[in-house]
């Protein structure tokens, strides 16, 4: 196996896993949307309507992600997209963290507030830190084993 | 087709490209845009999905309430229905908003057709998730002193529709009256908010409704919001309760 294949195979793993942290994640909220809303409104960011509308579309946008993702098509994009959320849910967790609050951040279903003394924020930012390794990784290099983009007929920007 | 041989032909083909370029011809790179639509159309049709899921649930009228309401101790009891449904309930507690936003209808049109009565039990667990502490305490007391003012279902859904975060100082007193004014509160209600009167009772509710091991869950902890009928802790992840409840 050369260079490039290998390099391949390593952004397809990135790829699958990316994918599998959108898909089990959207899942977990969609299948309890009320939790889905304790969940956006304790980082007390947005009004209550918008809470709404965040916690009513966040899970089919983290599916639909982790479908593209699974596909593999326009794999350049969809990693840019799902940096630019995982920053936002950063800069969410963060702004918690920050002021003080004591919220679980609901990234896999539950959330909400929990006892002061257990709260993971530095566990939640690591592991979004990790995520987002794996979407730079397909944003600088899109290139991967069993993706759809090859029939599609472009590796270029999808 | 094999990685080297589809390489070749991408270099041809790119090679192919530069030489029309260089000639003023203009290639269409129509099939490159394919996976952009593809991302396009996945991402609107998830946005349209819960865009529409949300629609649904935010269009439903608000049923108003007929029935009336005593209270006795924190137990506030509305309607005079057979079935008998007990509900515990913290005025901070985000799960208990999320109750009364998913089943405050269904809840309210059974009340007012006499089908049920519903005895709200006001529990303060949650007095230390304000700053300063105590709104879930204020705030249920506020509800009871609602109840003789003649204003307890509206005040009620009043109090979760305005529902403070987490973490917050909670409504003032003058917040709860002035609520409660807004929807013709008869008597001395701001002297009965003023004085947190119901105090006691509410803190005697909350002791005796965690101490009832019926009401636990299976880590034999209490929460809210928790119903009960026939003194039995009744399953909210089952969408249809209510229903089942009526037969």
């Amino acid at each position: 196996m050369n260079r490039a294949r290998s390099l391949d195979v390593v952004g397809a793993l990135a790829r699958l896993g990316l994918a599998a942290v959108w898909l089990v994640s959207g899942l977990l909220k969609v299948v309890d949307p009320d939790q889905t809303y304790i969940a956006v409104r304790a980082y007390d960011v947005l009004p209550d309507a918008g809470v709404e509308v965040v916690a009513a579309l966040l899970p089919w946008v983290e599916l639909a992600l982790g479908v593209l993702l699974l596909a593999g098509v326009g794999t350049r994009l969809v990693a840019a997209l799902s940096a630019v959320l995982l920053l936002a849910f950063v800069a969410g967790v963060g702004q918690a963290w920050a002021r003080g609050l004591s919220i679980d951040c609901g990234c896999f279903g539950g959330g909400g507030a929990v006892e002061p003394g257990e709260t993971t924020y530095l566990q939640e930012l690591l592991r979004d830190a990790g995520f987002l390794l794996m979407a730079g990784w397909l944003v600088v290099r899109p290139r991967t084993v069993l993706a759809l983009d090859d029939r599609l007929g472009t590796r270029r920007m999808g | 087709m094999g990685g080297a041989s589809r390489a070749e032909k991408r270099r041809k083909q790119e090679e192919a490209d530069r030489r029309l370029a260089a000639a003023g011809i203009r290639v269409p790179q129509k099939r490159n845009r394919t996976p952009m639509i593809v991302v396009a159309v996945v991402i609107v049709v998830a946005v349209v999905v819960g865009g529409a899921l949300l629609l649904a649930r935010s269009l439903t009228a608000t049923v108003e309430p007929t029935y009336t309401a005593t209270s006795d101790g924190a137990i506030i009891t509305a309607g005079t229905g057979p079935v008998v449904i007990d509900v515990y309930e913290d005025y901070i507690c985000p799960a208990c908003e999320r109750f009364e936003t998913r089943y405050g209808n269904e809840v309210t049109t059974a009340l007012n057709e006499g089908k049920i009565s519903v005895r709200f039990h006001t529990i303060a667990i949650l007095d230390e998730q304000s700053n300063p502490a105590g709104y879930s305490t204020r705030a249920g007391n506020a509800a009871l002193c609602s109840v003789p003012a003649g204003i307890f279902p509206r005040y009620h859904k009043k109090l979760f529709d305005e529902q403070p975060a987490e973490g917050g100082a909670g409504l003032s007193n003058e917040e709860l009256i002035a609520l409660g004014t807004e929807l013709g509160a008869q008597g001395d209600f701001a002297a009965c908010v003023q004085g947190n009167t119901h105090q006691d009772a509410v803190a005697k509710e909350t002791e005796t409704a965690r101490k009832d091991t019926a009401l636990q869950n299976e880590k034999g902890q209490f929460g809210t919001p928790t119903v009960a009928i026939g003194g039995k802790k009744v399953d909210l992840n089952n969408t249809s309760w209510l229903q089942n409840a009526l037969g």
